[in-house]
């Protein structure tokens, strides 16, 4: 009779305990990343005696928390890719806007410069005329001039971004690093430490989205790197990654002295710093060649001709450095007199022979062995494809992140319906259990009674 | 296997969806233009910079074709003239020759065929938006001047340099024709044919000479001038041509471009309709669970 009075008390003390589990998890229906817990209830061991042995009873083992690390680490590969895709995206939608509107912007400045030669060969000793042809080519240099300053302008603020990202992975790393202390401390004493797991997890969630983050379980718990290498977290300790301005005022991002700014593929540091460092600078070199290319071709035909006043051509716009580099930031006209417009190809004043050898600059393959404008549509081509590639990564990757959360809610979410179904059934152990207590209580009333 | 207890998030990722689907449908019909950034279509953006440049050359050649067409009406009529009053000297030659002229009325036709060569000159001198027309490229001043220096009477101060103006891709034409090939091509000398006539009205002798030489010189010039209707007849026909060029180009600027309204009307309509179904489901969703019925 003892061993039956023990058992329904332990029955209680576990049914009790079975019900705080299922309130904890109603409780965080709605927490993010939260795993749902789950009561593993044992039987005690039986005691022997003689040739018996009773059951002691339940107690409660351990909680379960019902999570896939295998899942968890597809979500966070997936979350750097994302991220990745999605500071690319970004950068590239404002990058193409230099680019975009076919009646403005450089090629619709290129087409009206030549046009406007084309016009001036009607009258070729026009002054009117020769102003528009000195207009259309300062408009050709403008044009050139700002798409140039606005993707630097916006190479700038990339570099504002990825200074605030390091800054945002400074942040998250010694948290990180926090939990694993914590999370080791619980562990050596067989504690359970599933909220502080399921908070690490989501600060993990999250620096994958900056940067791409390997994690390593260890024995002492887990390390996380960079795919390279890096250590940002290991164990209780963390890393802080540093940025330094190096030439081209830029910020380099350091792992204590080690640079490594080229080794940061994914997350949002990784979009941040490819589109940075490798998409503004190649179309930015574009620029330069088509805007070099332009000046130098123009300047030779031009110099070939004789201006109104008979003299010989001189440079139509400040020749480029040598390799071009900064020309498009640079092209500016050279002259600025209508009247020194080399239209003549004999020195007189009426002649437009001169126009028809800078009109056919035009369809020279001036620029990397294209035609001016082959060469910028093509430029278009490129920067739109691109652009529209990264958004249908990004779409994809959105796509399979959903699926992974779907996922990983199925298996760690929290669903009222079965919360309630364990409360009834822990409720009707619980009372159960209860009553057998009354029941021997009321075996033991008999018993103490006997001798009355 | 387990069922995501919480659909929430994948319907709402649904509804942004189809939410960002109905504003890119709205963009395209209110802006009219489905290409409005690159990435919207790469490769017609890149067309669309070529058809850019095109158009833009198509009406430009046109401009041209106009102000040359100007230029060459203004040339021709002056020929004309100049085939008229030419036409007038050699009746006053003929008349000269017959030899029943006095003095007194040769001397009268002497001083006319002067007026007539004043007219010339004049007419050599035709500008058109203030640049003669017949003065090669030495444009800004008159290309004939009256010289009694010189045998012929009047000295051509014009080159022999010809102008070209492009009205199509690779297309140029010649836009003038200078002096020294129409009024004093070697041989052809209009002004000392004319001189020639005069000396023989004003000593006469020598009439036949005179005469051929005229008439020689009316011939040429009136072969010369077929030059400038052959030129405008080409421009007339390279108009009608880049007219409906222009209208291709325009038309294939519209078919890469334009919004196509009946597709961007149908993706509006799918979308929103996708949209409402969307909220319908989010609507559904039993806001019921166990705990309800538990008593």
């Amino acid at each position: 009779m003892d061993s039956g009075f023990y058992a329904a008390c332990a029955g209680l003390r576990a049914q009790s305990q079975a019900l705080d589990v299922a309130a904890h998890n109603v409780a965080n229906v709605s927490t993010t990343g939260f795993t749902r817990q789950r009561p593993v209830l044992i039987p005690n061991d039986p005691v022997v005696l003689g040739r018996l042995s009773f059951g002691t009873g339940v107690s409660l083992q351990k909680l379960e928390s019902l999570r896939d690390p295998i899942l968890e680490l597809r979500l966070n590969q997936e979350t750097q890719n994302q991220g990745q895709l999605d500071a690319t995206l970004g950068a590239l939608q404002q990058a193409q806007v230099t680019f975009s509107g076919t009646n403005s912007g450089i090629g619709d400045a290129i087409t009206r410069f030549f046009d406007s030669l084309q016009q001036l060969s009607t009258d070729p000793s026009s002054l009117g005329l020769r102003q528009g042809v000195l207009t259309a080519a300062g408009n050709l240099a403008t044009a050139f001039n700002s798409a140039s300053h606005h993707l630097q302008t916006q190479s700038s603020n990339l570099d504002l971004n990825v200074v605030q990202t390091v800054g945002d992975i400074n942040t998250l790393t010694p948290q990180i690093a926090a939990l694993n202390q914590q999370i080791a401390n619980l562990e050596n004493v067989h504690e359970d430490a599933s909220a502080l797991v399921d908070k690490r997890g989501t600060l993990i969630r999250q620096l994958s989205s900056l940067i791409d983050v390997s994690v390593i379980q260890t024995e002492h718990g887990i390390a996380l790197t960079t795919s390279n290498g890096t250590p940002l977290v290991a164990q209780e300790r963390s890393f802080q990654l540093t940025t330094q301005i190096a030439t081209g005022g830029i910020h380099k991002v350091f792992s204590g002295t080690v640079d490594i700014t080229g080794q940061i593929n994914a997350g949002k540091l990784g979009g941040l710093l490819n589109v940075r460092d490798t998409k503004i600078p190649a179309l930015q070199s574009s620029l330069d060649q088509l805007a070099a290319g332009l000046a130098t071709a123009l300047n030779t035909a031009h110099r070939a001709g004789f201006d109104l006043n008979g003299a010989a051509g001189t440079d139509l716009f400040v020749p480029p450095a040598a390799g071009g580099v900064g020309a498009a930031a640079a092209l500016s006209v050279a002259i600025s007199d209508p009247a020194f417009l080399a239209a003549s190809s004999d020195g007189t004043a009426g002649s437009n022979g001169n126009l028809a050898v800078i009109s056919a600059v035009h369809d020279q393959a001036i620029v990397g062995g294209q035609k001016p404008l082959d060469f910028y549509s093509r430029l278009i081509f490129q920067v739109g494809s691109d652009t529209s590639n990264t958004a249908a990564d990004l779409d994809a990757s959105q796509l399979i992140l959903r699926q992974l959360e779907d996922q990983r809610s199925s298996i760690s979410g929290v669903s009222l319906d079965e919360e309630a179904a364990n409360l009834v059934r822990y409720q009707s152990a619980y009372q159960a259990a209860a009553r057998v207590v009354s029941t021997v209580n009321s075996l033991l009333d008999t018993v103490v009674n006997l001798g009355r | 296997m387990r069922v995501n207890p919480n659909p929430m998030p994948d319907l709402l990722a649904a509804l942004n969806r189809t939410r960002q689907d109905t504003e890119d449908a709205l963009l395209e019909l209110s802006s009219g233009r489905r290409v409005n950034q690159p990435s919207d279509d790469p490769a017609a953006a890149a067309i669309l910079v070529q058809n850019h440049d095109q158009i833009t050359f198509t009406a430009r050649y046109l401009q041209s074709l106009a102000s040359i067409q100007g230029e060459f009406q203004t040339a021709d009529s002056a020929l004309n003239s100049v085939i008229l009053v030419m036409q007038r000297a050699l009746t006053l030659g003929v008349e000269g020759a017959n030899g029943t002229l006095s003095d007194n009325d040769r001397a009268a036709v002497a001083a006319e065929l002067q007026g007539i060569q004043d007219q010339l000159v004049s007419l050599g001198n035709t500008t058109f938006q203030g640049r003669a027309l017949f003065a090669g490229t030495l444009t800004s001043s008159p290309p004939f001047v009256k010289d009694n220096t010189v045998p012929s009477g009047v000295r051509y101060l014009g080159n022999d340099a010809v102008n070209s103006v492009q009205i199509g891709d690779g297309y140029q034409i010649p836009v003038n024709k200078p002096g020294s090939q129409l009024f004093v091509a070697p041989g052809h000398d209009i002004f000392q044919a004319m001189t020639g006539l005069t000396q023989a009205m004003q000593s006469d002798s020598g009439f036949t000479a005179a005469l051929s030489s005229l008439r020689d010189a009316f011939d040429y010039t009136s072969g010369q001038r077929v030059f400038y209707g052959n030129t405008l007849n080409q421009t007339e026909s390279q108009s009608i041509y880049l007219g409906s060029a222009k209208l291709q180009l325009s038309q294939q600027e519209n078919t890469l471009a334009a919004a196509d309204v009946s597709a961007a009307a149908s993706r509006l309509v799918n979308s929103q309709n996708a949209t409402n179904a969307t909220l319908a489901a989010i609507g559904r969703i039993s806001q019921l669970n166990l705990f309800d019925f538990l008593k």
